[in-house]
């Protein structure tokens, strides 16, 4: 279960959506996962059903990828350094990748937990 | 007087049972009269074959011209079979498999060499959802990667896991039969490298090929044809009326041979010869095949037809005759499954048998009851609805004559004992296909049985055209052998070199070997070889 989250009220207004986007890139700046080659999507726990099926779901180059950039920003990490600066994450580059597939096998437990819980209702 | 106690309650019911047995009769006399035979209509150009019986279920099907033979990578069919009721752009599949249980429907999907076919059965008065979830699973399915991966797969291996002998050996013996088309494997052993060819994204675009309006038919069975022409006209608007490059369709043609597969477990071994094609009028084979038989009809005991005569001899072997009818070609089958040595014993017996028929040894009674059984075989058939849906749809797909009941029952009728002895004559004398699939050291070859894997020269001769010689063997036609073929040629090289290459290549040609026949235990008068075989070409020649 996500946390709560202002996300969809602010995109649904362009014009806060606007107003709002610069904090938000200065947030995803300053959270520090860039420095380290890591996406925004690398951080999502993998300590549960969920997720570990959508990690079964991404396509062997992204799976690859995605391993590549852990174990490098765990690499890091352990030396107490940095990646230089022109290999940091860019922005463009900080694309979801795994949060659409878990929100895609969220929505099939949700719709299998509706259909069984479903009562009928007779017309005639 | 009447007592009390003969006033009980189940002297009351009887009382009461010729009432009720006359209800009953009513019933049944309503439902007894025969089936009608499907009828073609067209509905916004979506091909539709039905017949209504006023029942209170009805079967819809979509009949698409995707079966094996017009695969373009194999396993594409049984790919696409599977997909069937996956996730669609509208609906989940477990939103589409709950709504069926709901309004307590069943959803089917196989398929056949030809035909593949979405098949739904539900209560009458649910035409309309199941006509709308048909028409959005042959044009709205998703495809996806993970269900792929997750699902279809995993039933595949499933399904290959449970392939037997029999179904392998029916597989090989259409492929050396038809080659390729009709002889492709109607479902691929876990042998058979498809991975590289099945995948998501090839079975979609083979999907986009076959699902459209000029490569389906819809059967609809206890439907009726106000409610499908209501209903099939705005849901089918999707499905797209050409296929955006039309399959390729060879002409099936017979080839015959043998083909052997070693497998542990039961053995079986399938003999085939060509048979009667769908809608193609030969009631000999039907009869043929009623008389050869092999399904027992009581239980506890093999039967009495000619195959099950045959298995008598081979306790737990199991025989049994079909014809495969194809569009444009059909193969007629006898399988035969079990031990190993049970299985040649019955093989030996069941040729013996057919040989015998052809010799004209099937007593009137006999050929009555093959009649009989023919004839029930096809009217029951037409009756339960899978087969006959099947057939309506194949029929249709291919532009077919559907099956005429009627018709056929009165050409089975008119079947005699002589016309009887032809047809099998004809498949003792044509080439046959066998397959052997188990244990290969007792399996018999297709010659031990007595079998031909070529046909007659006579027919061979009739079309020159068609075999032309084959080119490569020149110097076997040409009766010489392998070694002199190659001196001949090398000089041949030699003698076209330039003037010093020649010369220096002259003596390589040049072989000087002495040899002397041995008899009675004194060599003879040695001889030069080269010398001797330039005497031998020179006799030979004077021969020819």
């Amino acid at each position: 279960m996500p946390p709560p989250s202002l996300a969809p009220f602010i995109i649904k207004r362009p014009w806060l959506l606007n107003m709002l986007k610069p904090v938000a890139q200065l947030y995803a700046n300053a959270a520090g996962y860039r420095q380290l080659g890591l996406r925004a999507d690398d951080l999502i726990s993998e300590e549960n059903e969920t997720v570990l099926q959508a990690l079964k779901r991404l396509p062997p180059k992204q799976s690859y990828d995605r391993i590549f950039r852990i174990r490098r920003a765990v690499q890091l990490s352990l030396s107490h350094k940095l990646l230089p600066k022109n290999e940091w994450t860019k922005p463009e580059e900080d694309v979801p990748y795994l949060g659409p597939l878990v929100e895609q096998l969220e929505n099939e437990i949700k719709e299998r937990e509706a259909l069984d819980t479903l009562e009928v209702v007779k017309k005639h | 007087m009447i007592s009390r106690s003969a006033l009980t309650r189940g002297s009351q019911l009887a009382l009461r049972r010729p009432c009720a047995a006359k209800l009953a009769q009513r019933g049944y006399a309503a439902v007894a009269s025969p089936k009608a035979s499907y009828e073609p209509t067209d509905i916004a150009g979506v091909k539709v074959a039905a017949r209504d019986d006023h029942g209170p279920t009805t079967r819809l099907a979509v009949v698409a011209k995707a079966g094996t033979r017009y695969e373009p990578l194999p396993g594409l069919t049984v790919g696409l079979e599977e997909f069937a009721f996956k996730n669609t752009q509208k609906r989940s599949a477990l939103r589409i498999v709950r709504e069926a249980e709901l309004l307590g429907g069943q959803l089917t999907s196989y398929h056949t060499r030809e035909a593949l076919v979405l098949q739904a059965n539900f209560l009458r008065e649910d035409l309309p959802y199941f006509t709308e979830l048909l028409a959005e699973v042959i044009s709205q399915t998703r495809y996806t990667t993970h269900e792929f991966h997750e699902e279809v797969e995993d039933v595949i291996h499933a399904k290959q896991a449970k392939l037997g002998a029999v179904a392998v050996a029916l597989d090989a013996a259409h492929s050396a039969a038809f080659h390729s088309g009709l002889g492709a494997p109607l479902y691929p052993t876990s042998n058979t490298p498809v991975a590289s060819y099945l995948n998501e994204n090839s079975v979609a675009a083979f999907a986009e090929v076959t699902y459209s309006k000029d490569n389906i038919a819809v059967v609809a069975d206890g439907a009726s044809q106000a409610g499908l022409s209501k209903w099939i006209e705005p849901f089918f608007k999707a499905v797209p009326a050409t296929s955006p490059e039309p399959l390729s369709t060879p002409a099936s043609k017979y080839f015959g041979g043998e083909q052997r597969i070693p497998k542990t477990g039961i053995s079986a071994l399938v003999l085939a010869f060509p048979g009667a094609a769908l809608g193609a009028s030969s009631p000999e084979t039907a009869v043929l095949v009623g008389l050869l038989g092999g399904n027992s009809s009581i239980k506890w005991s093999p039967g009495f037809s000619i195959l099950s005569k045959a298995t008598a001899a081979a306790p737990g072997a199991h025989a049994q005759a079909s014809n495969y009818a194809y569009s444009d070609a059909g193969l007629l089958t006898i399988e035969i499954s079990g031990a190993p040595s049970a299985v040649r014993k019955v093989a030996e017996e069941s040729v013996k048998a057919l040989r015998s028929v052809a010799d004209g040894s099937v007593s009137k009674e006999d050929l009555v009851k093959a009649i009989a059984k023919a004839k029930f075989d096809l009217l029951s058939q037409s009756e339960t609805s899978g087969t006959g849906l099947v057939h309506a749809g194949a029929s249709l797909i291919h532009g077919v004559k559907p099956l005429q009941v009627a018709e056929t029952v009165k050409a089975l009728e008119s079947v005699t004992s002589d016309k009887l002895k032809a047809a099998a004559k004809g498949l003792l004398e044509g080439k046959a296909s066998v397959a052997a699939v188990g244990d290969l050291f007792v399996l018999p070859f297709a010659e031990d049985l007595g079998l031909k894997k070529r046909s007659h020269s006579r027919t061979a001769s009739k079309s020159p055209l068609r075999n032309p010689p084959i080119m490569t063997f020149a110097w076997k036609a040409a009766g010489i052998t392998y070694n002199r073929y190659l001196a001949v040629a090398s000089r041949v090289v030699r003698r076209s070199l330039k003037e010093e290459k020649r010369l220096a290549a002259e003596p390589r040609g040049e072989t000087e070997v002495r040899f002397a026949k041995w008899s009675g235990g004194k060599p003879g008068e040695p001889k030069n070889l080269a010398e001797a075989n330039a005497a031998d070409i020179i006799t030979r020649a004077g021969a020819a």
